[in-house]
């Protein structure tokens, strides 16, 4: 059984698509593959989950897909737009706040 | 984990207000991630049945996939984001277009329509003649 994530995770599926998908363009598969393996298994999707997320960002601009033949099955391709690299960079730096907030409110906290 | 259902789970998709054109598509790929996964068990050495069970196991439950997706306002027809106005504009849509309507019913079985129209026509020509053949008959006899 796939192992669930804590509730705080709620977005970091988006921002690790997003982030895949800015080095080159990948379909659904590839992406939980490549989240795996970026992120050492610490990341565990319920793979399906993947899908809404993907179609919300190509809803809202962010992904464009196109279909591909790959081994006699169609392969639906994701790729970044330019307003989903203006996304990754505000969802970036809003990340690395939080992250720094947190970890300095860990760290004082163990000094206390 | 029983095997996903993906034609059931297209119609609960539906069934929850998301578009045919998500709906389907996301059917689509999520047979494809299930079957690369099986594929992917089967070459670790899984046997079938067991590399069907570990693929539905971490695609996840089908429960869950229907819960996040219907939770994204933004991939369900207008009908269910805006239901209130659905209510007011499907009614007078529908009766804008009851005029139109035999229109277009004859232009979509139009072969029917002029197969009618020749046998009306035939039967037409028929009774005209043997009309006149009865009007001929009393005005010579």
């Amino acid at each position: 059984m796939a192992q669930s994530n804590p509730p705080f995770m709620s977005g970091v599926p988006e921002l690790l698509l997003l982030r895949l998908l800015n080095e080159q363009e990948m379909y659904g598969y590839e992406l939980v593959r490549s989240i795996k393996q970026a992120t050492n298994e610490a990341i565990t999707l319920g793979e399906g989950v993947i899908y809404p997320v993907l179609h919300s960002l190509e809803r809202n601009g962010s992904l464009k897909s196109k279909r591909k033949p790959v081994n006699g099955r169609t392969r639906v391709y994701y790729s970044l737009t330019k307003k989903g690299r203006d996304r990754l960079s505000k969802l970036r730096d809003d990340w690395m706040r939080i992250q720094g907030g947190v970890a300095t409110a860990l760290e004082t906290g163990a000094n206390a | 984990m029983r095997e996903p259902d993906f034609s059931e789970l297209a119609t609960r998709l539906l069934k929850s207000g998301i578009s045919p054109r998500h709906a389907h598509r996301t059917v689509n790929e999520l047979r494809d991630h299930y079957d690369d996964l099986v594929d992917a068990a089967v070459d670790e050495g899984a046997n079938s049945k067991n590399a069907r069970l570990s693929a539905a196991n971490e695609l996840g439950a089908m429960d869950d996939f229907v819960a996040e997706m219907a939770s994204r306002r933004e991939l369900k027809t207008w009908a269910f984001r805006y239901p209130r106005l659905a209510i007011i504009v499907y009614p007078i849509a529908c009766l804008a277009v009851l005029p139109a309507m035999p229109v277009f019913v004859g232009i979509a079985h139009r072969t029917a329509l002029v197969r009618w129209g020749a046998s009306l026509l035939a039967a037409g020509v028929v009774t005209a003649m043997l009309l006149l053949i009865m009007q001929l008959s009393i005005i010579l006899g």
